[in-house]
């Protein structure tokens, strides 16, 4: 199991991002559906180690994230594309994804190697030496992608990878997360429903900062069919009718 | 954009050009390497032939014979690595001969092989029968069909032809 | 002609790639990474803001007029300079202004306390050596030539505070100035002389104090970052 989280909790201030959240996954692709504000940023962030839980458990490949020593070597095994990715304006492609492959303590003679590895993957090997002040939305989100495979993680999560790529694109991504789920647990959160059903091999859907399902993509269509939900695809269908039955379950407790 | 310009680019440090170059021509290299090398030495040399590029590409003028270019550039990469490798093939003669490696002999003869298949049908008979086969050239005129002067003429195209392919810039 | 389909022609561009897009570190950074051991943290520390070769210059300019309107009225400016210099220098070491990645950052094995600790400490060094070349040519007392150190700790750890707290360089800078201006012009209008601010031994307790109360809120701060979602 590369993820293991118990009865997780996250406060700010009043607000409760995460009110109570299990779940756990090895090898694969798993997707984080959910509206805005469903707490799959807050999610993730607790998975990057970026901040800690206030409440419950979390276990990341094996080790405890609250100590120094085993988060520092969670984070060397870790790739992180966070929603919002600020670039170095000046930085070439490669000078930035080797920048975090160095803080990610890459071993220094692998860098140069796996720099490349990454920067190929995402189609970006015609503009390796372009400023990133000159790439467009979709080729910086794609170069947010390359720092976070460089190191070839075990634990990879993307926070809206797809935002800006367009659809031949995304192809080529989903593709990607195919390739990268073999080796590793890989979560992507995503808003855009067929990105998930496309590439995961398990979905879990979250609302006002819990799951309120888990499964496979085929079996959130199923929870669609037959309910007169909203959404033009059976997947969408599925998410809509989930939503639905979660809220008016809130509602009336 | 030709051969010529894209090794120009390259020349001033523009990194898309060669990996341009690269998708065009490491394909064929790579074949032509395979007749002779183990597959982990063709990727070996081949690497080692686009870094020469990278770095000599201001040596090259353009005369549209970049394929040969790169070709003599692979040659003396793989030479170098087989030197690198072994000393075997070298201790075993007294007189050292410069292609008694099997393996330089196999490039050469590859070599010749595509060079050959650049040539017209006319001109790889006459190649054939006058210089694998070793004929003189009324032979050749005869079973050819046609008067010694075409055939003449035909060699020297042959020659020619064979020249540009095998040597690059050299005339 | 196409590639046999033993030959991996990926592989081959990998390495051919690798070779041509790599960085090669200058001496500093080599040394840096020697030093440190950690390669991470060199070239963490060789990119920041405040250590570019055009804000250390800048930062000798201002020291140097300092020194040469020192020589001209007999104020050591170059000393009552430096404080000021150090403190955006520091507040620019740090954070969300100045790191646009810095969500990012704070999810490496480099940890990003680990990062400004060493920016910090570099900063301040080297402005404490260009104050100190400064303050020393524009021959003042031994008193005042080092006396500026300590508020310079202070009023560097007020900007850090404030850069940490605020999640914002520039609040940090303004911080800084702000306080450092105040602090010369209650000197002033206490003792007649704007100097007495880094000479008076008096106050050395004060600053010190200031300074590691300001050095535990910058270390508290940047062990929660504050999330909104």
């Amino acid at each position: 199991m590369n993820v293991e989280i118990s009865d997780v909790t996250r406060r700010f201030g009043r607000t409760q991002a995460v009110a109570g959240v299990s779940m756990r996954t090895g090898t694969g692709v798993f997707g984080l559906l959910g509206p805005n504000g469903a707490g799959k940023t807050t999610l993730l962030r607790m998975m990057a180690t970026v901040i800690p839980p206030s409440s419950g458990r979390v276990r990341l490949l094996g080790r405890d994230p609250g100590g120094y020593g085993p988060r520092r070597e969670i984070r060397r095994r870790l790739g992180y594309l966070p929603q919002n990715l600020g670039y170095y304006p000046g930085f070439t492609v490669a000078e930035f994804v080797e920048y975090f492959a160095l803080l990610k303590e890459m071993p220094p003679g692998r860098v140069p190697a796996a720099v490349a590895t990454a920067i190929e993957r995402v189609d970006l090997g015609d503009r390796a030496r372009a400023k990133l002040r000159t790439l467009s939305g979709g080729m910086l989100r794609r170069v947010g992608i390359a720092q976070a495979i460089v190191n070839e993680p075990e634990l990879l999560l993307l926070d809206e990878p797809t935002a800006g790529l367009d659809p031949e694109q995304r192809v080529a991504f989903r593709a990607l997360l195919r390739d990268l789920g073999e080796r590793a647990a890989v979560i992507v959160s995503t808003h855009l429903v067929e990105d998930v059903g496309a590439a995961c091999s398990e979905v879990a859907l979250m609302d006002a900062g819990k799951i309120v399902f888990q499964g496979t993509p085929d079996e959130l269509t199923a929870r669609g069919q037959g309910t007169g939900a909203a959404g033009d695809a059976p997947l969408e269908r599925g998410y809509s009718a989930v939503l639905a039955a979660a809220r008016s379950a809130t509602a009336a407790a | 954009m030709d051969d010529d310009e894209l090794i120009a680019r390259l020349a001033g440090g523009d990194d898309a050009a060669l990996r341009e170059l690269f998708t065009r021509h490491a394909p064929w290299l790579a074949s032509r390497l395979r007749a002779a090398l183990p597959p982990s030495d063709v990727e070996d040399v081949l690497q080692e032939t686009f870094l020469a590029v990278w770095k000599n590409a201001k040596t090259y003028r353009p005369q549209g014979q970049a394929g040969g270019w790169l070709w003599v550039i692979a040659r003396r990469q793989a030479a170098l690595l087989l030197r690198r490798r072994g000393p075997a093939a070298a201790s075993l003669t007294d007189a050292p001969e410069p292609k008694a490696d099997p393996a330089e002999r196999a490039l050469a003869r590859a070599e010749l092989q595509a060079a050959a298949s650049t040539l017209g049908g006319p001109e790889r008979e006459v190649w054939r029968l006058m210089y694998v086969e070793d004929r003189p050239v009324a032979e050749v005129a005869e079973l050819t069909g046609v008067p010694e002067g075409t055939v003449k003429s035909r060699a020297n195209r042959a020659r020619r032809l064979l020249r540009a392919a095998l040597g690059g810039g050299t005339r | 002609m196409s590639a046999p389909d033993d030959v991996d022609l990926n592989r081959v561009w990998t390495g051919v790639a690798a070779e041509v897009w790599r960085r090669r570190p200058g001496g500093l950074e080599r040394t840096a990474a020697r030093l440190l051991r950690s390669p991470g943290l060199a070239r963490a520390l060789v990119t920041t803001p405040s250590l570019l070769p055009g804000w250390i210059i800048a930062s000798a300019v201002v020291l140097a007029a300092g020194m040469v309107a020192t020589l001209g009225t007999g104020t050591p400016f170059a000393a009552l300079f430096a404080p000021a210099v150090a403190a955006a220098g520091i507040a620019y070491a740090y954070g969300p202004g100045v790191d646009l990645a810095w969500e990012l950052s704070q999810s490496m094995a480099v940890s990003d306390r680990m990062v400004l600790l060493v920016r910090v400490l570099v900063v301040f060094g080297l402005n404490a050596v260009l104050g100190l070349a400064a303050s020393a040519a524009s021959g003042t007392a031994a008193a005042v030539t080092f006396g500026f150190l300590v508020p310079m700790t202070a009023v560097s750890a007020l900007a850090l505070a404030t850069a940490t707290v605020t999640r914002s360089a520039n609040a940090g800078v303004a911080a800084g100035l702000a306080a450092w201006a105040i602090t010369l012009l209650s000197a002033q209008s206490a003792s007649g002389r704007a100097t007495t601010a880094v000479a008076s031994s008096a106050l050395v307790l004060p600053y010190l104090t200031v300074a590691a109360a300001c050095g535990a809120i910058a270390w508290f701060a940047t062990r929660i970052p504050k999330g909104t979602s």
